[in-house]
Order: C-alpha cells, then sequence, then structure tokens
C-alpha cells in the first residue's frame, strides 16, 4: 500500500503508455479493442485508488502536504540536474478533479471508439499516448515536466484527426497544431524567462510550481531587478497559449474545423480533456505565478470571457451543423471560465473549475449524441433532421438530457458552474473584492461585464432548443423511418454520462469538496500584493 | 652544400609533441593513401574502398578517444594550427557523421554507382573530412584559407559525382562557380586585413583591430570578404542559392554530408574567430563587436526565415532539407551572435562560453536529425528511385517502421519534445535569453520561424501518414533501416538524457585563446630561420 501511494500518480500517468506497447504487440483486431479497454479500464480504476489515498483534511496553504500545504500525494526525481528540473508530480483539489474526468471520458471514448476499423491498431495506440500527455499535464508540478507533456498531447492528436477524420481532415489537424504550436512557444519563452528570474533568489532557480508561486517567493522576486516590468509579458504570453487551448475569442478558429473533422469519440476527449488542459493552465501557472499582472490586466482577459460567452453563443445559433453548433457552444462555454478567473472572487474561480468538469461531462455527452445520429444518417445538417424523437425515443431521451443540461438547466451539472460565475462576477464589485481591493476595477467595468454575460444563458438556452426542436421534434421523416434506437454499447456511454450529469447537478458538492480548500488556498496567493 | 645547410641551421621539424593533437588528421591521410593504393592489390572494388575509408575514420576516432583533449590544448606548428575543446569535440562528431555517411553511401550510392570508382570517391570524401578537421583547427589566416579549401575543392567534385545524371554536374558546376567566387572574396578580404595589420594571426590581429579607432574602408572589406567566404559555407543566406540545387543535384550521401559536415566546420569557425575578437575586446560594447553582433544576428534571422518560408514549396525532399538546413543554419548562426554581453545579461555568463556549448550540442543533435531524414530518403529512393515527396506517400502503411522513424525526425527539425530537437532549440533560446537586452528578438525570430517551419515539415509527415498509395509495401535496405532506427532512438534518448548532453558539450565548451602578442607557447626556443621565413610568411612568427 505504501509502495502504491507514493507511487500511484506514475503509475497512473505511465499506465496507458505501458498499454500502448501492448497494444501494438497484440494481434488481431479484437484483442487490439479489448487490449485498449482494458488499460483504460485499469487506469480509470486506479485513478479511484485516489480517493483512498487522497487526504481530505488539508487545510492550509498553496504548498506541498509536507509544510501544511494542500498538493500532496508528491513524487519527485531529478531529471535534469544542469537546470534543476525535476520529475515532480503531485495533486491537489485543482488537479484531482481532472484527473478522474480524463480517466473516466477516455474509458468512454474508448467503448465509443469501438467501430473504428481503419488502422485500428495505430488508432488505439495514439490514443492511450494521448491519455498519458492528459494526465502528465493535469499531475505535473514542474513547469518544464507540465510544457513537456502539454506539447506530447498535440502529437497524437494531429494524427487522430488527420488520420481518422472527416474529408477536410489534414487542414484541421495541421490548422490545430500549428495555432496550439503559436501558443506553447509563447509559454516555452516564459517557462525559460522565468527560471532565469528564479535564479537570482533561489540558488540554482526552480521550475516547481508550487514553489514559483509561494508568497515568499513572489516577494523576493518582486525585488529582482524587471521582474514587474516583464511580468505583464510573461503573463499575456502564458495566457495567450493558455487560451488558445481553452479556445477563446479570438483564438477559437481552430476548433469548429477540428471537431467537425475528428471521429467522434475523439471530438470527445478534445471538448471534454483538451480544451480543460487550458483552463487548467490558467489556473495552475498564469494566475498563481503572476497574480499582479493578472490583477492588474483582469479587465482584457475578462473581456475576452465575455466575448466568448456571446459570439461563441452566436456563431452556434447560426450554424447549419449539429457538430459545429456543439462546437461553438464549448467555446461559449469555455468563456465563463475565463471570466470566472478574471473576477478573481471565490465564486468566481470554484465556478469556472465546476464548469470544466461539467462541461467535460456534458460537451462529451453531446458529442457522443451528434456522432450517434451521424452513424445513421451520414450527414449533420441541422435542416435535414427532424422526427427523431419518435423513431429513436430511448436515443432522444439522452440526448434531452445533454441539451438541457449544456443549456443550463437547473438540475443538470451545466446549471451550477454558471451561477456560480455569474455569482462570482457580481461579488467582485464588493468592496472588499480583491480587484477593487487593489483599485484595478470600477463598480461599473464589472457590472457591466456580469451583466453581458448574463445575456449569454439567454443566448444558450435560444440556440439549444432550437436545435432541439428542429432534429428530435417535428413530423417524422422517411429517411430516418427505420432508424435502430441505441444499443448496449452506445447506452453504456450514455447512461454513465447522464448519471454524473444528474448527481452533479443535485449534488454540486461532488465537485466542490475537491477544490473548496486548495481554491481557498490559491486565493492567499492573489492578495499578496 | 652541407656546410649551406649548417649555416642556416636545421630545418624546423615538428616533435612528437607537436603532432599528438593531430593524429587523427594523420590516419585521415594515410586512409587516404591506402584508398588510393587499393586499386593496385584489388582491382575495381567499391566495397573494399568503402571498408578502407571506414575503418580509417574508425581508427581516427579511436585515436581521439585515446588521446583525450586535457593535455592537447594549445597552438602547434609555429601557431599555424591549433587544438582546444571545442575542436576536439567536433572532430569527433565529424568522424561519426562521416562513418555513418560511409554507412549511407551502402544504401545510395553502391548501387548506382560504377565499379572502379570507389577510390576518387573515398579519397574526396576523406579528403573533405581532413580539411573540415583543419577548418576548426586554425585560427592563422593563410592556414584557415587552405583548411577551407581543401574542405570545398573534394565536395565540389562529389556533388557531381554521379556522372550520368544531368543535374549533378550542372549541380557540380553551380558549386564551383559560387564557390570559386566567394573564395576569391575571401582571399581578397584576408590580404586587405594581412595589409592593414601586417599579421596573420587573428589573434594578434583582434587586437590590432579593435585598438583602431578610425573605421577604414579597407577594414570593412576584408572582414565582409572573409565572412562572405565562411558564410558560402554555413550557407547563410544570401550566400545559399547553390545549396538548393547542390543538395538536389548531389547523391544522396553526399547531400547528408555537406548538409552537416560543411556547416557545421564553417560555423565553428567563424564562432572562433568571432569569439576571439570578442575576447579581445572583452565583450564589451563597442562599434566594431557591436556591428559584427548584429551583423551576424541578422544573417541568422535572415536565413532561418527565408530557409523555412522557401522550403513551403518544395517536392523535393533534398531540396526540402537543403532549405531546412539553411533555416537550422540560420538558427546556429544565433548562437555565434553572442558576441557582446548583453547590459542585461546575467551576472557571471560567459557569452563565449554559452555560445560554443549551444553550438555544439546543436550540431550533435542536428547531426542525428539529418542523417536520419537522409537516411529514410536514401532507403525510399532505393525503393522507388524517386526523390520527390510524393514518394513518401502511405508510407505509414508500407513501411510502418521507416514512416515512424521519418516522423521522429520531422518533428525533432521543428523542435518539438520530446525529441532532442527541442533540447536543442531550448538551449540556444536559453543561451540568448541570459545575454538579454537585443537577443530577445533572435528570441522571437526563432520562435516564429519555429511555428513556419513546422508546416512543412509536418507536411512530409502528413503525405506518409494521411495520404494513400497503392505502392508495395517494404521493408528498406537493412544498413539504411538501422541507420534510421538509430538515430531515431538516439534523438528520444538524448532527449531523456538532456543532463548528459548538456554536462558533455559544457565540458567542452572552451575556445582556446592564444595570447596576443608573438608569445607562442612551447615555441620559444625554437629560433627562426631563413628556410622557414622563405617557406612561411612573416607573419607566422
Amino acid at each position: 500500500m505504501d509502495f502504491l501511494k507514493a507511487n500511484l500518480l506514475t503509475i497512473l500517468i505511465f499506465m496507458p503508455t505501458f498499454g500502448m506497447l501492448c497494444v501494438l504487440l497484440a494481434k488481431g483486431r479484437d484483442a487490439i479493442r479489448w487490449t485498449a479497454l482494458s488499460f483504460t479500464i485499469l487506469t480509470f480504476l486506479l485513478s479511484l485508488l485516489l480517493f483512498v489515498t487522497f487526504d481530505w483534511n488539508t487545510k492550509g496553504v498553496y504548498g506541498y502536504s509536507t509544510s501544511g500545504g494542500v498538493v500532496q500525494m508528491v513524487q519527485e526525481t531529478s531529471w535534469i540536474p544542469a537546470f534543476n528540473i525535476k520529475y515532480k508530480v503531485g495533486m491537489d483539489g485543482l488537479s484531482f478533479p481532472l484527473v478522474i474526468l480524463t480517466t473516466f471520458i477516455c474509458l468512454l471514448s474508448c467503448i465509443a471508439s469501438w467501430n473504428i476499423e481503419k488502422q485500428l491498431k495505430g488508432y488505439m495506440a495514439l490514443f492511450l499516448f494521448l491519455e498519458t500527455g492528459i494526465l502528465g499535464v493535469f499531475l505535473s508540478l514542474d513547469f518544464f515536466l507540465f510544457y513537456v507533456f502539454f506539447e506530447v498531447s498535440l502529437l497524437p492528436m494531429y494524427f487522430l484527426i488527420g488520420i481518422w477524420g472527416g474529408p477536410r481532415k489534414e487542414y484541421a489537424a495541421i490548422k490545430f497544431f500549428l495555432y496550439t504550436l503559436v501558443g506553447s512557444i509563447g509559454l516555452l519563452i516564459v517557462l525559460i524567462g522565468t527560471y532565469l528570474f528564479s535564479r537570482s533568489v533561489i540558488p540554482g532557480g526552480t521550475f516547481d510550481l508550487v514553489t514559483l508561486a509561494s508568497p515568499e517567493v513572489q516577494a523576493k522576486l518582486a525585488g529582482v531587478g524587471n521582474w514587474l516590468k516583464v511580468v505583464p509579458i510573461f503573463f499575456s504570453l502564458a495566457m495567450v497559449g493558455f487560451l488558445i487551448k481553452v479556445p477563446a475569442v479570438p483564438f477559437h478558429t481552430w476548433l469548429p474545423d477540428a471537431h467537425v473533422e475528428a471521429p467522434t469519440p475523439i471530438s470527445m476527449i478534445l471538448a471534454a480533456i483538451l480544451l480543460k488542459m487550458g483552463g487548467y493552465g490558467i489556473f495552475r501557472i498564469a494566475y498563481p505565478l503572476f497574480p499582479e499582472a493578472a490583477r492588474s490586466l483582469w479587465f482584457i482577459v475578462g473581456i475576452v470571457g465575455v466575448v466568448s460567452i456571446i459570439y461563441g453563443a452566436l456563431c452556434a445559433m447560426s450554424q447549419t451543423d449539429f457538430k459545429k453548433l456543439v462546437a461553438y457552444s464549448s467555446v461559449s462555454h469555455m468563456g465563463f471560465v475565463v471570466l470566472g478567473a478574471a473576477v478573481m472572487t471565490d465564486a468566481g474561480v470554484s465556478g469556472a473549475l465546476f464548469i470544466m468538469i461539467s462541461h467535460g461531462i456534458i460537451s462529451a455527452m453531446m458529442f457522443f449524441v451528434v456522432g450517434v445520429v451521424y452513424e445513421r444518417a451520414h450527414h449533420r445538417e441541422l435542416s435535414r433532421f427532424g422526427g427523431i424523437a419518435t423513431t429513436m425515443p430511448v436515443y432522444t431521451g439522452f440526448s434531452i438530457v445533454a441539451c438541457f443540461g449544456n443549456l443550463g438547466l437547473p438540475g443538470l451539472c451545466g446549471f451550477v458552474g454558471e451561477v456560480m460565475v455569474l455569482l462570482g462576477a457580481f461579488q467582485a464589485a464588493k468592496p472588499d473584492g480583491i480587484l477593487r481591493h487593489f483599485g484595478y476595477a470600477t463598480r461599473g467595468q464589472i457590472y457591466s461585464l456580469a451583466i453581458l454575460a448574463c445575456t449569454g444563458v439567454v443566448l444558450t438556452a435560444g440556440y439549444m432548443l432550437w436545435c432541439v426542436q428542429r432534429v428530435y421534434f417535428g413530423p417524422e421523416k422517411a429517411e430516418y423511418k427505420n432508424f435502430p434506437d441505441a444499443d448496449a454499447r452506445e447506452l453504456t456511454v450514455l447512461t454513465s454520462l447522464a448519471i454524473m450529469a444528474i448527481f452533479l447537478g443535485v449534488i454540486p458538492m461532488g465537485v466542490f469538496l475537491f477544490t473548496n480548500t486548495t481554491v481557498a488556498a490559491m486565493f492567499s496567493l492573489f492578495q499578496v500584493r | 652544400m652541407l656546410m649551406t645547410l649548417a649555416s642556416i641551421g636545421l630545418p624546423y621539424i615538428p616533435g612528437w609533441n607537436e603532432l599528438r593533437p593531430f593524429w587523427a588528421e594523420l590516419i585521415l591521410v594515410a586512409s587516404i593513401v591506402s584508398v588510393l593504393v587499393a586499386p593496385f592489390f584489388s582491382r575495381k572494388s567499391n566495397t573494399l574502398c568503402a571498408l578502407i575509408a571506414l575503418s580509417g575514420l574508425l581508427l581516427a576516432l579511436l585515436s581521439l578517444l585515446l588521446i583525450g583533449c586535457e593535455h592537447t590544448t594549445g597552438t602547434f606548428f609555429r601557431s599555424l594550427l591549433l587544438s582546444d575543446p571545442v575542436a576536439y569535440f567536433w572532430k569527433i562528431l565529424l568522424l561519426i557523421f562521416a562513418s555513418c555517411i560511409v554507412l549511407l553511401w551502402f544504401v545510395t550510392a553502391s548501387p548506382s554507382l560504377h565499379e572502379g570508382d570507389g577510390p576518387e570517391f573515398f579519397t574526396l570524401l576523406l579528403g573533405a573530412t581532413l580539411g573540415m578537421c583543419l577548418m576548426v583547427s586554425t585560427t592563422h589566416l593563410l592556414m584557415l584559407v587552405m583548411a577551407i579549401e581543401m574542405a570545398s575543392l573534394p565536395s565540389y567534385v562529389l556533388a557531381g559525382f554521379r556522372k550520368t545524371h544531368r543535374v549533378g554536374a550542372e549541380a557540380s558546376l553551380k558549386y564551383v562557380l559560387f564557390g570559386a567566387v566567394t573564395s576569391s572574396i575571401m582571399i581578397f578580404g584576408v590580404s586587405l586585413l594581412y595589409g592593414l595589420f601586417g599579421t596573420l594571426q587573428w589573434p594578434d590581429l583582434a587586437a590590432k583591430l579593435l585598438a583602431t579607432t578610425s573605421g577604414s574602408a579597407l577594414l570593412v572589406v576584408g572582414l565582409s570578404g572573409l565572412i562572405v567566404g565562411i558564410g558560402f559555407k554555413i550557407s547563410a543566406v544570401p550566400f545559399h542559392f547553390w545549396c538548393p540545387d547542390v543538395f538536389e543535384g548531389a547523391s544522396i550521401e553526399v547531400s547528408a554530408f555537406l548538409s552537416v559536415a560543411s556547416k557545421g566546420a564553417a560555423l565553428l569557425l567563424l564562432l572562433r574567430l568571432t569569439q576571439t575578437l570578442a575576447q579581445a575586446g572583452s565583450f564589451a560594447d563597442s562599434s566594431t563587436l557591436g556591428t559584427l553582433a548584429v551583423l551576424i544576428g541578422l544573417l541568422g534571422a535572415i536565413s532561418a526565415t527565408v530557409g523555412n518560408t522557401a522550403a513551403f514549396f518544395q517536392q523535393n525532399i533534398k531540396r526540402l532539407l537543403a532549405y531546412s538546413s539553411i533555416a537550422h543554419a540560420g538558427y546556429m548562426l544565433c548562437a555565434v551572435s553572442l558576441l557582446i554581453r548583453g547590459n542585461r545579461a546575467e551576472a557571471g555568463f560567459d557569452p563565449s562560453a554559452a555560445a560554443a556549448q549551444a553550438l555544439l550540442l546543436y550540431l550533435a543533435v542536428y547531426l542525428f536529425m539529418n542523417l536520419g531524414a537522409f537516411s529514410v530518403a536514401g532507403v525510399v529512393w532505393r525503393e522507388t528511385g524517386s526523390e520527390d515527396i510524393s514518394a513518401f506517400a502511405g508510407l505509414g502503411k508500407r513501411s510502418p517502421v521507416l514512416a515512424l522513424c521519418m516522423a521522429v525526425f520531422m518533428f525533432s527539425l521543428v523542435g518539438l519534445p520530446p525529441l532532442a530537437g527541442f533540447t536543442a532549440k531550448v538551449n540556444i533560446l536559453w543561451a540568448l535569453i541570459q545575454n538579454g537586452s537585443y537577443w530577445w528578438i533572435l528570441v522571437g525570430v526563432i520562435g516564429l520561424n519555429t511555428i513556419i517551419s513546422l508546416y512543412f515539415y509536418a507536411r512530409v509527415v502528413k503525405v506518409m501518414y494521411l495520404e494513400d498509395s497503392e505502392a508495395p509495401e517494404f521493408v528498406g535496405q537493412p544498413i539504411g533501416l538501422a541507420l534510421s532506427v538509430g538515430s531515431a532512438v538516439l534523438l528520444l534518448v538524448l532527449f531523456l538524457g538532456w543532463n548528459g548532453l548538456t554536462n558533455l558539450t559544457s565540458g567542452y565548451d572552451k575556445l582556446y585563446m592564444a595570447p596576443a602578442g608573438n608569445a607562442v607557447p612551447g615555441m620559444a626556443d625554437v629560433t627562426p630561420h631563413p628556410a622557414s621565413v622563405v617557406l612561411l610568411p612573416d607573419a607566422v612568427r
């Protein structure tokens, strides 16, 4: 048990890689499928073990559990001593739910991948490799290691879209790659720059994200030459890198293309987990490392968030392609995450973290719903659908759950996060809010952003309801007459996602239990002058 | 007669100690002779010559490893040659690389080469290798010109070695013409420098050069001439026009050889000259050093940008790799431009060591990326007879291992983790950022170029994996396959073993700086005599 506890995170990260090697050695289609599935199940089960090993009673600062902090289960070993780069993994309330989400969604999309025929071995190998990359991003505590995993997750995605995608797959794949790389290069410069500055406060320097964020180090850094001058630049570069991944308007154009071309399971992973790497980066790197810049530049970030919410919703409304609609609705929802970060209130950040989880579940479900109907109809034209409710009643039931979850109906998990973020936004207008306390925001700025964001909720309801009406209701059409209802495999995926959507909608504590202490700890960082 | 000899003293004969650092070169010379003699014993045997060349290269490598570089740093042969850790490291890299090129010869050239052409080919290859060893081991301008010519002349012939190949002949001619013009400009420049300062020893010249306060047109012309000559070997923009044509015309192993060896040697030579100058000015911001830094930085930035954008439109894999090599030379030039300590440079930052370390590490990684990419191109050429990128179509299915290796090389050339290309690029960025101030611009340039370059490198990957082809499956020639797989694995290992790579290269980043003035260490007891005056110009003493 001790061995497991000490090495669990590393085993978790590299279990899928091991699975990849096994898949490469497997012979025969079924063997490959079952090997891949068993490894995703194994990874999922391992991630459930975290519930046992996680110390729920930490209260305290944003630091390592050995010194009374919230970051725990740390494992480290030296990797590149010349630059003090370590292999360092660990977990706190920020990463825990995302790790569970990752293993859960990967398991489901592995099931969703069952009917992939083309080059199955390559597909499953890349799929498992991707899972390693994502888990690595969420679990690494070393900036450099984070960057490596962040980049590593690009490569399999490029191939997964490029080889198994739709008609314009080549365009979509390279666009995805190029956009993300633009962000990564900026991040790389931040990475090296931050390390150089850290050398003047810590002997040998450090890439340790938790140490870099600690108030003592931040206070020392503030005294170093031009740290305060470069911080806005570093913050902007890092934010651009993460906002591309999120994706926020105006960096979002890769997303609809990538989603439309990607096969269903990959769309699920892309929307449910890959976008969260951007959000996670904002909360793990951009804000804790550069709180000063986060405060002074909050209005720009806030505007980006609000524009994403509204523009994404408007775009979704005008789509004729079912999958593109869902893709744009992702842009809109992730805008709430950006807004939640920008306002820097307890409720805002908690809400943003909640949206990351709830959107992970609902967007995966939405993309699967689109995939199911696409597999039967071989098109995704919203105007050509109609009356599916009569031919596929069970499927339609689940679809409605997904659509209403996406819309933000109370009782489903989409609702909680949005309300929290909006609440947080209004809360920021109080005189003791961080932004007003430091004098970076006026009441008018905050209110205008918050009110604009509220309109997004209405727009979301608009396009979602219209979509439900066009696809599922209306007169029965002859071309969809003999569509079989969802089969057992599809039901497995839909049911598990629906249960999670309802569970988190009714008991949002399911997420807040993880995040509360960490958010509180992180907040103490933002308040440091 | 005997009396006359006695009256002028014994001619200068180098002692054994002076030969010690140059055993590798001597072995190379011996193997050139052996290759030439071989046909007397076994007529028309290309393979025999290849094996002799290979064993010569490996023997030279072994001699280097056995001798080590700790006790051999300094100047030798009356300061005509020198030996230092940088040169030592480069020689090791070069000899490993040249050995791999001989192996690659088995894949690409041997089926098309006429029996009996082997001796010529390997003589030229070894001769060029010898020249490239000497290029990095001198600061004497006369020796420098000779070394560059020694590396260039065999390269001209190698470029046109496919005798029946029309494009090859064109490439060779183009190479010779460009080379002749730039060489003459360089020699002209060197002669002007000699005329201005009265010495051919670069360290002395550097001190005098920096001491001159009044700028002179002759000085500018002289220095520019020197840079033109070296820039041609680096194929920095605007001296790059030969590069794509020569790469296209030459056979694959020759292109591979030129893409790494000739550029690497020239870059290290430039590094040595500029750093000697910078050291003489103690990295302070003087107008000469400043101009030179800007000039080299600009060359680097332009080369990287032009190379990457021009590679967009290439249909031939060798042309693509040619432009890619121009771009990578640009990145490396950025490292060479560290001639002034930036006003916000980190305390204790040594630009000379940082530049040398960044360059050596980059070369060590770049060597395997290019070797691998050319090996794959060679195997594909052998199977399909085509050097077009379209020949790679569907390679992911036709030859999975080879395609995977090629993808590794392409992504490594972009500089993506987890591959060593990333290590090398970060290392250069690292050095530039440490120096701060204007070098941030170069950081930005390299960043932008990385993004541009992704597009065309990924195009090769796209063709291999995203396009289908009816062409038959194949495994590939075993030696070529081994070279590809070996290089690909090594790139991954070098990434994981980043620390070792850093420690290794920073152990060899010291350029030997001869003390200014005429003192020649270890040579004080040798009195100059008329005979040597006849053989060597004054400046040697």
